[in-house]
């Protein structure tokens, strides 16, 4: 908590906390003042919010969204973890905001509007390759860093745009990002060495994990696939006990997962910190530019309504 | 690979467009749907034979053993999918922890059947072959067990088509087989719903029972000769 950027950003927020939660919790409590819920019912209050199940008990989610933003909701919808059964449910209407990920072409097709998130409660999300320390030979190393050397954000929008709105199949996709960038030529710096990428059931992180396949196939290395693993809980064991050896990941969740009391929130600070809570027997490579967060997202037509522009416009005062 | 309109379609009609795009992946899906339907039958059925003579043989047993097994039906598969791995130690991406859920189905579907298969067997016919001097164990093979055959063989029409059904389920826990297309389907579907894995997975997997079906019903054939020599 304490090892925020700015000191006394720090000791600002621990106060909020402390402040916002017995203003919430008892109402007759009017010493709190502020600028967050003190008087009458908040626009957040009026709100039904969607998301997947993780998100209410992981330390950036709902618990963050209240300690940095003093914003709770009135209601919390289990949805999918930033899949169609979230935008489904905030494009009809079923909840009122969305956590919903930044590279997802949906929020540009349904003319979503991101809310900004000024004090950083998510924290950094760049795609960075999780192996198995073993296995990072230098060839191997010198393959995945030059694919996370090439990785943009509007790159990575793209490519997942191209799977699921255009639906080219992922390998395809991945083949076509590596030869575009000059990354498919053959060689042999991961000669000899056997791998098996696993990634998660999203379309983004399939492609992310054929493109780390096909790379190092072309190095030479023996690669297998399991991909469309579900969650995290499910995948992550299997990392750590060596049945996959590499995971395209998010700095900043895969570090949450780790440390719960995790606070670190620029692309840096998360990635020292990312390091440090990996097991001995898992390594971070480089990290990419590229960063797929979470967002708070409303529809265009809410946040017009109660002029939303940032995450902190929810905890004002509904009229 | 060029993408052509045609296949990108998400009309329910192009499923077959979807398959031949993407053949060698989903007949590699089909095989293991189709591996992981008829091994634990297989397992299931060396389990039950045991389980459903004894609730046969000592009718004491037989209350217990069917309403526990039976109960065993009633858990939900994906519980079941979920905690295998934990229980047995295995890792979590195991795909040894499907067929082992599954035979748990078989069994509780199969139990009930060998007994009341085993039932059905006229106690003249278990006198004369005891009469003949047939002993217990090889009476039991020779004579009970074939003539049950029919019983138990609609029992495993049952078990192998319901277990097409499951196996889908451990699909979205990321196991491969037909299930995965409902996944693709279902994450492919922002911004509007894409169908064509969708039907091509319910296709695959109908025609899979179908196909699985008749293989029993073929079997049943083959081992009840006498059915067809003296028609009843």
């Amino acid at each position: 908590m304490t090892s925020r950027i700015l000191a006394s950003g720090a000791a600002a927020a621990v106060l909020a906390l402390g402040v916002t939660a017995c203003g919430s919790d008892s109402s007759d409590d009017t010493t709190t003042g502020g600028s967050s819920s003190a008087g009458g019912a908040t626009i957040a209050s009026k709100f039904i919010f969607g998301g997947a199940a993780e998100f209410k008990t992981r330390g950036d989610g709902l618990d963050g969204l209240k300690r940095n933003y003093g914003v709770e909701f009135g209601k919390f919808r289990v949805t999918d973890t930033g899949g169609p059964v979230t935008v489904n449910a905030l494009k009809n209407g079923q909840v009122d905001a969305a956590n919903v990920f930044s590279t997802d072409p949906a929020i540009k097709a349904n003319g979503f509007v991101i809310l900004a998130d000024p004090k950083s409660n998510f924290a950094a999300q760049n795609v960075v390759p999780i192996i198995t320390k073993s296995k990072a030979s230098d060839g191997v190393k010198t393959t995945l860093d030059g694919i996370s050397a090439k990785l943009t954000t509007a790159g990575l929008s793209d490519l997942v745009s191209k799977v699921q709105v255009d639906k080219e199949d992922p390998d395809a996709v991945a083949k076509g990002w590596l030869s575009q960038n000059g990354l498919s030529s053959a060689g042999t710096a991961a000669k000899g060495v056997k791998l098996t990428v696993g990634s998660a059931n999203f379309p983004e992180n399939v492609v992310l994990a054929e493109i780390y396949a096909e790379a190092l196939k072309a190095q030479g290395a023996s690669i297998k696939t399991k991909l469309n693993i579900g969650s995290r809980e499910k995948y992550y064991p299997a990392l750590k006990s060596g049945s996959l050896d590499l995971f395209p990941e998010y700095s900043g969740t895969i570090l949450t997962y780790l440390d719960k009391k995790a606070t670190a929130s620029k692309p840096d600070d998360v990635y020292t910190a990312l390091q440090a809570a990996l097991p001995s027997n898992l390594t971070a490579l480089n990290k990419s530019d590229a960063q797929d967060s979470d967002t708070v997202v409303v529809t265009k037509a809410t946040a017009d309504k109660f002029g939303l522009k940032t995450i902190a416009d929810l905890a004002k005062p509904a009229e | 690979m060029t993408v052509l309109a045609d296949s990108t379609s998400s009309s329910p009609l192009h499923f077959a467009q979807y398959f031949l795009d993407h053949s060698s992946e989903d007949l590699r899906l089909l095989w293991s749907h189709t591996w992981l339907s008829v091994v634990p039958v297989v397992i299931g059925l060396l389990i039950a034979l045991p389980l459903g003579w004894t609730a046969r043989r000592y009718r004491w047993t037989y209350p217990p053993i069917i309403s526990i097994t039976g109960l065993l039906y009633t858990i939900p598969s994906i519980a079941l999918f979920v905690m295998v791995p934990p229980l047995l130690g295995l890792d979590t991406l195991d795909p040894l922890q499907v067929p082992i859920a599954l035979t748990v189905y078989s069994v509780a579907l199969l139990v009930r059947v060998v007994a009341d298969g085993l039932a059905s067997v006229p106690e003249d016919t278990v006198q004369a072959a005891t009469a003949l001097g047939f002993r217990p164990v090889e009476r039991f093979f020779k004579v009970e067990l074939p003539i049950a055959v029919p019983v138990i063989a609609a029992g495993l029409r049952v078990a192998v088509v319901s277990n097409v059904s499951i196996v889908a389920v451990a699909g979205t826990i990321g196991l491969s087989n037909l299930g995965q297309l409902f996944t693709q389907g279902f994450q492919l579907s922002t911004p509007d719903a894409y169908y064509p894995p969708i039907v091509l997975g319910i296709v695959l997997c109908v025609l899979l029972a179908v196909v699985l079906d008749l293989a029993v019903v073929g079997l049943n054939r083959l081992l009840t000769p006498w059915r067809r020599a003296v028609p009843s």
